[in-house]
């Protein structure tokens, strides 16, 4: 894995997965069926011009056919998707650096997270919840970037575009972007029938992810009437910024329900499996096993084991203390010699001009 | 002045025209809530991070961001960085509107707000008092194809004031500072159905450009403009609307040209108010579809103020005419000694001890009473303040015109000047209702002094003194109401979400507010071109009443039409003045 360049950093682990470039040989099946995971078949799809016809949809392994289907109908939003797979991963393991599972990509095997992800646990719910909301977000933002040909004026007051534009407004192009991820995120769900528990604990938590989103607008407004009182006061919505959505769903994620599969008539739901704790809101995420214990490595479920994960040995109460993140067997402390950034002069963007400073640090990890 | 129309209507008449009045105000309300849509749109736009290469040949000078010569992109500054692309080689650009959609001359105007998306940095961070330096161009086109002309170009600086809430370290890099809106750009007539914005940030480390500003991730615009439909509506009522104020205006000066007295003060200024509601209510805003016309907005502006200024003027104006009036005639008979004034009254005299027992003052009082100059104390903090809202006006919207980016906020004098101006006007807004607070009080309490004593007066002062006194109450209860009107709407149109769903109806609330407003102020004015034109039913009848008062002549011809008029309607406003509150008491 090449040093990505970063920001001059003290410590360079913090930065090691800021734009971490998704190694090519990932397979692009992935049971959650996104196939952003491929960089490679989607980038063979011509950017600027809409899909069309099935033969480059039907390329892409690991969509549904009712996914293909949409594939097929909106082709142009397919770069948003793979935008939203990567805007997923860095995210993930933002939340999750200081945790014993830190979302953690495997090079190689069917799924990216790892077979984690079959389980039904807290996570799985956490990582299908922004999904959902990411693709949500990168189909909003690729359509206020004027990328997709049509958004916002699907639904209208008066008629179609561009007469309703004139004579109304347009709506929001949040709700063209939480439309799409309802049809595409929850297509393989609802294909699989709603009468399994996984099934239906995905699809809750597809939509507490875009709830995340529509909970967290903020209303901004501006006055301009009249010498610029407020007699004439346009408002609008905004997003919250992703970091911000990843931050709610992972206190849901610490708030989580266990439930299980039950049947009321004739229809099945999921319900508390502990009778005494009150049914999960919609804003809420809901997981059907517990968790598996990170500490070991198991090669076949995926998990890498804490075993020489940096951590924080100066302070006890820090979130990444060694005493939280490592298991029985303890840390150790090592010295390195670590050559870093130093001195470096920011711009606004792009172009940091930085001098090599060696230094010597004491790295912490865990013990096998 | 004296015998109104509102003195010789019946009860019946008066609220036929009443009920008249409220289904056109019904209508006003209706056709904003139902028929137009939400006064303005907002639309968001996400910049697309352009590269302009230098050593490239440029073969256009503007960057599209989509379409078919859309411009080389970058996704993020992080592949900026793999690609070592520099700051000064980034365009941001925008397009309005969005694909597949035309701007329309219909939106009136293009607002653009500027919000920057700063991540934060533990080793880049924004530095107090920093300013961003925007290099920007504006440019249109009418079709798809042709080549794109510059409208603007400008070199802008605009403060940034953001806070970043979590605690600075380096586990919150990456969050996003909460910035403040900053104003971009206000364009004031849409001629042109496609525009592109450019923006640069060019960075200069020894002049310290761009230096210090944090790490900045995305660029977002918000566009906004007047919705089409809702100029449509807004059109068609002002169109609707200038025919009837000016029939009703063209017909109150025949009347007050007929009658063989010259106008008094109070008659002029109600024409004065008729004709600055007239100015607003001609729909020039129709030549803004075909021309293109920046200076609507400034020239809209102007418009409102001197209403609103004429308005505060009549109001004031009114007050004082009656609080003379009542004194004047009271002093008159007292001089003359053909009353006596009861112990309850002396209170009142005690307000202007001058026109007391001064027989020899009351020509002087008769001309005082129709001059404009006396009103110099209140009339004063309107003129002044309009001024004063008027230079800040022009120092905002009229150097707009010359370069759409200007803001007057956005440097430090700027801002203390505006804000100067604006107290100022604020200042001026608070004396002028102390004003007019005191001269309400001054009115009512001769009214309340001069009914002690109604029962003592002979006939004919008592009408006239009733209908002073019902004018005054009919107006201020009338005024009240309307004042009232439009602050509730006000605070709901603020408060509100601006729509409110009823079933399958939706009613919008704030078009609601803005064209039941304007009806209601537009049938005001028509109300007291209306009522308060003099009635001259009886004119030609000096010699049939049978309580003149024999004077000296020529100065007091005015007093005895004024009483005449009043005697022979004697059954006529009673049942009126009983309404108001007024009985004579024994």
């Amino acid at each position: 894995m090449g040093n990505p360049p970063h920001h001059g950093n003290q410590l360079a682990a913090p930065a090691l997965y800021l734009n971490m470039h998704l190694p090519p040989r990932t397979c692009c099946e992935s049971l959650l069926h996104l196939p952003f995971l491929c960089p490679s078949s989607l980038a063979r799809l011509p950017r600027s011009r809409p899909v069309s016809g099935a033969a480059p949809c039907a390329r892409l392994r690991g969509l549904t056919p009712g996914q293909v289907g949409v594939c097929r109908a909106r082709g142009e939003v397919m770069e948003s998707v793979r935008k939203a797979a990567e805007m997923v991963i860095e995210e993930c393991q933002h939340q999750f650096r200081n945790r014993r599972w830190n979302c953690s990509i495997t090079p190689r095997g069917i799924n990216v997270f790892g077979r984690v992800m079959n389980q039904g646990t807290r996570e799985a719910a956490f990582v299908h919840a922004l999904s959902s909301a990411a693709v949500a977000v990168a189909v909003t933002r690729a359509c206020t970037r004027g990328e997709l040909e049509r958004c916002g004026c699907d639904r209208k007051v008066r008629g179609v575009s561009p007469e309703g534009f004139q004579w109304s407004g347009c709506s929001d192009n949040l709700s063209y972007g939480v439309a799409f991820s309802q049809t595409f995120v929850d297509e393989p769900e609802r294909a699989k029938g709603l009468s399994a528990g996984r099934p239906l604990m995905n699809l809750h938590n597809n939509e507490a992810g875009r709830k995340a989103i529509l909970h967290n607008m903020q209303v901004e407004c501006k006055c301009h009437g009249v010498s610029g009182s407020c007699e004439l006061r346009t408002c609008w919505k905004v997003m919250p910024p992703f970091r911000r959505v990843g931050v709610v769903l992972k206190e849901r994620f610490d708030g989580a329900t266990e439930v299980r599969l039950t049947r009321i008539g004739s229809r099945t739901a999921l319900l508390p499996r502990d009778s005494q704790v009150k049914p999960p809101a919609a804003r809420d995420l809901v997981y059907l096993a517990p968790s598996p214990d990170f500490c070991r490595l198991d090669p076949e479920n995926g998990i890498p084991g804490t075993a020489g994960r940096r951590c924080n040995g100066t302070s006890r109460l820090a979130p990444d203390g060694c005493e939280l993140v490592c298991c029985g067997p303890g840390y150790k402390a090592g010295r390195a010699e670590v050559v870093q950034r130093c001195s470096c002069k920011f711009s606004w963007c792009c172009s940091v001009r930085c001098q090599q400073c060696k230094n010597t640090v004491t790295i912490h990890t865990c013990r096998v | 002045m004296a015998g109104a129309i509102i003195e010789n209507m019946s009860t019946k008449k008066l609220v036929i025209v009443g009920v008249i009045l409220l289904l056109f105000q019904a209508f006003a309300f209706m056709v904003g809530g139902l028929i137009a849509p939400s006064p303005t749109t907002a639309v968001h736009y996400l910049a697309t991070k352009c590269v302009d290469k230098p050593n490239k040949p440029q073969q256009t000078k503007w960057f599209m961001p989509w379409g078919r010569k859309e411009c080389d992109k970058i996704r993020s500054f992080d592949e900026a960085m793999a690609k070592r692309i520099e700051a000064n080689n980034i365009v941001f650009a925008v397009h309005i509107p969005l694909p597949n959609k035309e701007m329309s001359p219909w939106f009136q105007f293009m607002l653009v707000i500027l919000q920057f998306d700063i991540a934060f940095k533990m080793y880049n961070q924004i530095e107090d008092g920093s300013l961003v330096y925007i290099d920007v161009g504006l440019a249109y086109r009418d079709d798809m194809d042709s080549e794109w002309t510059e409208m603007a170009h400008s070199f802008e600086q605009r403060k940034l004031s953001c806070n970043f809430t979590a605690t600075k370290t380096h586990e919150n890099e990456g969050r996003y500072y909460e910035c403040d809106l900053l104003p971009f750009m206000e364009v004031g007539s849409v001629a042109h159905k496609y525009y592109l914005l450019n923006i640069r940030l060019p960075v200069n480390e020894r002049k310290k450009i761009n230096v210090g500003i944090g790490e900045i991730r995305d660029i977002r615009l918000v566009g906004i403009h007047q919705n089409g439909g809702f100029t449509k509506v807004w059109f068609a009522m002002k169109t609707f609307l200038t025919p009837s104020i000016l029939i009703i205006m063209i017909w109150y000066w025949r009347r007050i040209t007929l009658m063989s007295r010259p106008p008094v003060l109070l008659e002029k200024v109600i024409l004065a108010l008729g004709i600055s509601m007239t100015f607003i209510n001609i729909p020039v805003e129709w030549f803004s579809v075909g021309f293109n016309w920046t200076w609507m907005l400034l020239f809209g502006d102007i418009r409102q103020g001197i209403f609103y200024s004429m308005l505060l003027s009549f109001w004031i104006i009114f007050c004082g005419e009656h609080l003379m009036e009542t004194q004047f005639f009271e002093t008159l008979v007292l001089g003359r000694e053909e009353l006596k004034m009861c112990d309850l009254c002396v209170p009142a005299i005690k307000i202007f001890p001058e026109f007391c027992c001064h027989p020899t003052k009351e020509s002087q009082d008769q001309t005082e009473r129709n001059r404009f100059s006396i009103y110099w104390k209140q009339v004063g903090p309107v003129v002044f303040g309009s001024f004063c809202l008027f230079i800040f006006d022009m120092c905002e919207r009229g150097v707009q015109l010359k370069n759409p980016f200007y803001s007057i906020w956005a440097s430090d004098i700027g801002t203390e000047l505006a804000m100067a101006f604006i107290i100022v006007a604020g200042i001026c807004a608070c004396l002028y209702f102390l004003f007019l607070c005191f001269m309400v009080f001054q009115v009512f309490r001769n009214i309340s002094g001069k009914r002690m004593s109604l029962p003592a007066m002979s006939k004919a002062r008592q009408l006239h003194y009733e209908g002073l006194i019902f004018r005054f109450k009919f107006l201020m209860l009338v005024t009240l109401a309307c004042a009232a009107l439009t602050v509730i709407f006000f605070i709901i149109s603020q408060v509100n979400e601006g729509h409110w769903h009823w079933g399958e109806h939706t009613v919008q609330v704030n078009s609601a507010f803005f064209t039941g407003i304007y009806g209601m102020w537009n049938l005001y004015v028509f109300a007291i071109m209306f009522l308060y034109a003099p009635s001259h039913k009886h004119y030609g009848d000096e010699q049939s009443s049978g309580q003149c008062i024999t004077g000296d002549g020529g100065a007091n011809s005015g007093e005895d039409l004024h009483l005449t008029t009043t005697i022979t309607h004697l059954d006529g406003p009673t049942v009126v003045y009983k309404m108001t509150g007024k009985e004579a008491q024994e």
